[in-house]
């Protein structure tokens, strides 16, 4: 009697601890179920595939990727302007299965080109920009403002475009509001540097742009026959911070730089390549250079300052050109 | 009754819409130290890091005769918004009227040209303030007009 008991009692505990890991496993497949599916069926080039799709979640997760991974170039690569993929060291901040290359641009059209105006073995003080003029939109305005520059004039105007520039009153003598060819004629300059682009990406076709560009520029050079004329290229934005319009984008502001180049070795103009200093290695402006993608900040001001002290064109230069 | 308050209402109006003019005491005896009131002032810009310009250019900026300019402080943008801030010393008192015209010129021509870029600096710009007594002058174009109100009237503005 007490053996049945026992076998009774045995029975019963064997019956309780399989009911009790029949619930462990229940458990386990109803919240971890998920988990386990998707260790067992992942497959990495579908999820690839997926995150292109372009759906929000997805384009999120990416995002939070392409964060993760932290480019580190020293402040010495970028004012050699040897900030190129290949020399960048990666710093990966978290570590992540996949890595997001950002997306790379082509520069200039011809990066040896004759036009675009090379390091100069002497620096020049701030005295070289007396006899300068300075032509643009507000990122002249902003140069003016903080780069610390002490010397030239400054024909800026916040919204300046090819087309602006080419006919509207929008440059102050103090009294009026004049075009700029106008003001250009009310002195006699050596130098003239145009810098413009932000405001013209996406609003017209290249061709227009091309062409009206070599009309202003002509006529800048008519009004001034003895100046040497810079054209600036357009720096690059950072996407991600503009807010003002999709096609204010680096694509863009590759194209508009290979015209403006195009119109410089056709016409005789000196192409300056602020892009060699401020960008990222990756056709983009340098994160941190500007707060709103646009707009340099101060310090970024002074290394595009620093670079118009060492790249101009000497007198000999222009003689060697004629 | 209704004449005190059409009367009332005037006078309001007429307080609301000096906000953007300018405002001169002829305090030819107080002595201000340009640096450290355009420094105090920078705290009243909150949404854009403004940064030093040039002394050099300040009197083309705002269209005044280098001779009539003894010193100048200004601190101005990137280009990211429209705040700025300029604190002149003329030569004379004679000179601030001068001073005073070329900053609203410079305001003007400003909001003429943000209207059509970004509608929200020209409405800063229309709250800029212009402030004299004796031979300064002060322009500000800032986030926090009451703190820079304050500062000044304790500048003796």
């Amino acid at each position: 009697m007490a053996k049945g008991n026992r076998r009774r009692r045995r029975r019963s505990e064997f019956a309780y601890v399989l009911k009790l890991l029949i619930w462990v496993a229940a458990a386990i497949f109803i919240f971890e179920g998920r988990f386990i599916y998707t260790m067992v069926t992942f497959d990495a080039s579908e999820a690839s595939a997926v995150s292109e799709s372009g759906t929000e979640e997805e384009t999120e997760t990416e995002a939070a990727q392409t964060e993760a991974v932290h480019y580190v170039i020293s402040d010495d690569m970028y004012l050699a302007g040897l900030g190129d993929a290949d020399r960048i060291e990666r710093e990966t901040v978290e570590e992540t299965e996949t890595e997001t290359e950002p997306e790379t641009h082509a520069t200039v059209s011809d990066p040896d080109s004759a036009a675009i105006v090379g390091e100069q073995a002497k620096a020049e003080d701030d005295s070289y920009f007396s006899d300068a003029v300075f032509i643009g939109d507000s990122r002249m305005e902003g140069f003016r403002n903080t780069s610390g520059i002490t010397e030239g004039t400054f024909f800026t105007s916040v919204g300046m475009s090819l087309s602006s520039m080419t006919s509207s009153e929008i440059i102050s003598d103090g009294e009026d509001m004049i075009t700029v060819a106008a003001a250009l004629s009310g002195g006699t300059y050596g130098k003239i540097y145009i810098m413009l682009g932000a405001n013209d990406l996406g609003e017209y076709s290249w061709d227009d742009f091309k062409s009206g560009l070599v009309s202003v520029t002509n006529r800048f050079q008519e009004l001034q026959p003895d100046a040497i004329l810079y054209l600036c290229s357009c720096i690059y934005v950072e996407e991600d911070k503009v807010t003002t319009g999709d096609y204010i984008n680096n694509e863009n502001v590759d194209t508009l730089n290979s015209i403006l180049l195009e119109v410089c070795e056709e016409e005789g103009y000196y192409y300056l390549n602020f892009n060699e200093v401020l960008s990222d290695g990756y056709g983009s402006l340098i994160e941190g250079a500007s707060s709103d993608g646009v707009h340099i900040t101060a310090e970024y001001c002074k290394v595009m300052l620093n670079y118009m002290k060492t790249h101009y064109v000497s007198v000999e230069d222009t003689d060697e050109t004629e | 009754m209704r004449k005190i308050t059409a009367v009332i209402c005037a006078a309001a109006l007429a307080f609301s819409l000096t906000a953007c003019g300018s405002d001169t005491k002829n305090d030819e005896t107080v002595t201000i130290e340009i640096s450290e009131l355009a420094e105090a002032l920078l705290e009243t810009v909150t949404s854009d890091s403004l940064s030093e310009t040039a002394s050099s250019l300040v009197p083309s900026i705002y269209y005044l005769d280098e001779e009539n300019v003894a010193s100048a402080v200004a601190y101005a943008s990137s280009g990211a918004t429209s705040c700025e801030i300029a604190v002149i010393e003329s030569t004379d008192t004679d000179g601030t009227a001068d001073v005073e015209s070329g900053m609203q010129t410079r305001v003007d021509n400003q909001i003429e040209l943000y209207t059509s870029y970004n509608e929200s600096e020209a409405a800063r710009l229309e709250t800029a303030i212009i402030k004299s007594t004796g031979v300064y002058t002060v322009l500000c174009v800032c986030d926090d007009t009451d703190a820079a109100e304050e500062l000044l009237e304790s500048y003796g503005f």
